[in-house]
C-alpha cells in the first residue's frame, strides 16, 4: 500500500487472515515488522508518473495455442 | 596434462583437445571430480554430486568420439546446474530441505539441450533458498564460500555456480537471474556471467521465483565459453510461453576482438549511488580501455534508475508470494526464516501496486529504449562493492552504510526490468584480492554486441587468467 496510510496492525491482521495465515501464530509479530519495512521499499512506486502506460504483461495467445498443440 | 590445468582450461580450449583426441572426456571428468574432492570441504558448491553417472557418460562420450561421432564444442565438457533446474532422475531441491526428495521425471529444456550437445552433468549446485537472496547463504545445505576468501560470500542466488566455475570444479555452470543472481556471483567470484534477453533461453523446468523477471544464463570463466554455451541452449521452446521464436546466430562469430565504432554509454545515475572507490576506479579504467580499443564513450542519463528497486521489488515480491503460496501454507515453518519472511511479505503487495509496478516497468523500458537510440551498450559496475562477509546484513560503502541485499542488486535489477542482455566480467581486483566486475548491457536480442565488447576487453586484459588461492 505504498503512498497510502501506513499499515496498521489491524489492517495487517485482516490481510494476513485473508491470505490464509494463522492469526494465532506468534511468527506474525515478526512478519508485521518485516512487512512494514518491505512495503516501505516499494513506496517509491507512488511517485512514478505512469500516465498512458499499460502494464507490461506478457500474453501471447498464438504461442500458448502452439504450445498446447505440440 | 596436469589434472589441475585441465580444470582451468576453458570449454573452448578443452573442446579443441577433446575433438583432436588429445584428451579424453574420462580424464576431464576424473580431473574435475578430484578437484571437487579437494575443494568442496571449503567451498560447499554442490548440493548433489553425480560422480558415477558423470563417469559413465564420460565413457560413452569417449567411445562416441573415438568412433568419429564428435557432437561439437560441448561434447565431454563438465557442467553443473543450479539446483532449481529440473533434472530427470536427479533430485532438485531449489535449495530447500522441503524438496530434499523431489526427483523430477523430466529434464528442464536447458538440461536437455546440454545433454543433446554432449555435455556431462557433474552435479547440482548450491543456491540461496528458492533463489530469493543475493548472497549465497543457505541454512539447509550450508553456506557457499567465495574461492578468493572463504570467509566472504559468493554472491547469489547462484552462489554454488559462481564458486564452482571460479575454482575449476566445473567448466560451465548455469544460474538463473531474477534481480542479478547470475551476474552478482559472477562479479564477486571473478568469472563471466551472462543474463541473456528474456525469452532467449527457456525457463521451462526451472523453479520460478518471478515469472516475468527470471532469466537462465551461463556462468563461465571466459567470454568465448558464454558464447559457446549460448549457442547450445538458446532458441525457441514451446514449453515456455515467453520463449522467443528467433533465429539463433553463431554467437562465437561476434568474438572479433574489435569494438571499433561501438557507442558505449555510462549512466551518470550509477555513479551517484553508493559505490566503493576501488570498484569505481577499476570500472573507470576498464571503460577507458574500451575507449582506447576504439569505442566511443559518452555519459548518458537513466533517471528511472532510482525507481528500479521499487519496480522490481513490487513485481518480485508479488510473483514470488503467488508461486510459493501453497508451500507457505503447508511448510512455512520449515523454510529458512528470512526467506519465509520475504515470501510472506509479498502477500501484502496489492494487485494495484503490482500493476502500477508493471506500468512503471513500461515507462522504464521506454526510457531504456530511448537510451539505446544513442548508444549500443551501457557500461558500469556490476556490484558497488567486493564480496561482503558471510551473514553480514549491512555493508559500508564510503561514508554510507546500506543493506546488503539492496546494495548487491542496485546495478543488476534494471536489466531484469528491461529484459535486455547484460554480462558481468572481471575488470580488476581490490587491494584485499577480491574480484571486481564490469557490467555491459545491450539491446534486446543483441547478445552478439554484448559478447563482442566483453571479448575485446577480456582479450586486452588478463584478469580472467587469475586463479583463486584454493
Amino acid at each position: 500500500m505504498p503512498g497510502e496510510n501506513p499499515l496498521t496492525r489491524e489492517n495487517f491482521d485482516y490481510l494476513a487472515g485473508a491470505a490464509g495465515l494463522d492469526l494465532n501464530d506468534p511468527h506474525l509479530d515478526e512478519l508485521f515488522s518485516y512487512v512494514q519495512v518491505a512495503l516501505a521499499g516499494i513506496e517509491g512506486l507512488a511517485e512514478i508518473d505512469v500516465a498512458g502506460a499499460e502494464p507490461d504483461l506478457a500474453f501471447n495467445p498464438a504461442q500458448q495455442f502452439q504450445a498446447f498443440q505440440e | 596434462m596436469d589434472a589441475l590445468e585441465l580444470c582451468y582450461l576453458s570449454a573452448g580450449e578443452l573442446s579443441r583437445l577433446i575433438r583432436d583426441k588429445e584428451v579424453s572426456p574420462v580424464e576431464v571428468i576424473d580431473a574435475h571430480l578430484a578437484r571437487i574432492e579437494a575443494t568442496e570441504p571449503t567451498l560447499n558448491s554442490f548440493i548433489t554430486l553425480l560422480p558415477e553417472p558423470a563417469r559413465a557418460v564420460a565413457r560413452r562420450a569417449e567411445a562416441q568420439i573415438q568412433a568419429g561421432n564428435y557432437r561439437g564444442p560441448l561434447h565431454g565438457i563438465p557442467v553443473g546446474l543450479k539446483d532449481l533446474f529440473n533434472t530427470a532422475g536427479v533430485r532438485t531441491t531449489s535449495g530447500s530441505r522441503v524438496f530434499d526428495n523431489f526427483i523430477p521425471k523430466e529434464d528442464c529444456t536447458v538440461a536437455a539441450r546440454f545433454q543433446q550437445a554432449g555435455a556431462i552433468l557433474l552435479g547440482k549446485l548450491n543456491m540461496h533458498q528458492f533463489a530469493y537472496g543475493p548472497t549465497g547463504e543457505n541454512f539447509d545445505y550450508g553456506h557457499m564460500h567465495n574461492p578468493w576468501n572463504p570467509d566472504l560470500v559468493t554472491g547469489g542466488s547462484s552462489g554454488g555456480s559462481g564458486s564452482a566455475a571460479a575454482a575449476g570444479q566445473c567448466t560451465i555452470t548455469m544460474g538463473s537471474d531474477t534481480g542479478g543472481s547470475v551476474r552478482i556471483p559472477a562479479a564477486l567470484c571473478g568469472i563471466v556471467g551472462l543474463k541473456p534477453t528474456y525469452g532467449l533461453v527457456s525457463r521451462a523446468g526451472l523453479t520460478p521465483l518471478s515469472w516475468c523477471l527470471d532469466h537462465p544464463g551461463p556462468m563461465v570463466r571466459t567470454v568465448e565459453d558464454a558464447a559457446l554455451t549460448l549457442n547450445a541452449i538458446a532458441g525457441y521452446d514451446p514449453k515456455d510461453v515467453a520463449s522467443a521464436g528467433r533465429e539463433i546466430p553463431d554467437y562465437t562469430a561476434a568474438l572479433t576482438g574489435s569494438v571499433q565504432g561501438l557507442r558505449i554509454g555510462l549512466p551518470r545515475e550509477y555513479f551517484d549511488a553508493p559505490l566503493d572507490a576501488e570498484v569505481a576506479a577499476a570500472v573507470a579504467a576498464a571503460v577507458s580501455q574500451l575507449e582506447g580499443l576504439g569505442a566511443t564513450v559518452t555519459e548518458v542519463s537513466l533517471p528511472m534508475f532510482r525507481d528500479s528497486q521499487a519496480i522490481s521489488g513490487a513485481i518480485l515480491m508479488a510473483e514470488a508470494a503467488a508461486y510459493h503460496r501453497e508451500l507457505l501454507a503447508r511448510d512455512g515453518d520449515k523454510l529458512t526464516p528470512s526467506v519465509r519472511l520475504r515470501l510472506e511479505a509479498g502477500l501484502f503487495v496489492t494487485a494495484a501496486d503490482y500493476l502500477k509496478a508493471q506500468q512503471a516497468r513500461s515507462k522504464f523500458n521506454q526510457e531504456m529504449a530511448r537510451l539505446f537510440q544513442e548508444v549500443d551498450l551501457l557500461a558500469g559496475p556490476t556490484e558497488p562493492v567486493t564480496a561482503p562477509p558471510i551473514l553480514a546484513s549491512e555493508v559500508t560503502i564510503g561514508d554510507r552504510t546500506v543493506g546488503v541485499t539492496g546494495a548487491l542488486t542496485q546495478y543488476t535489477r534494471p536489466y531484469n526490468i528491461s529484459g535486455t542482455p547484460a554480462i558481468s566480467l572481471p575488470c580488476g581486483f581490490s587491494e584485499s584480492g577480491m574480484p571486481i566486475g564490469l557490467q555491459l548491457a545491450g539491446k534486446p536480442f543483441d547478445e552478439a554486441t554484448v559478447l563482442r565488447a566483453a571479448y575485446a576487453y577480456e582479450q586486452a586484459t588478463d584478469w580472467h587468467r587469475r586463479r583463486p588461492p584454493i
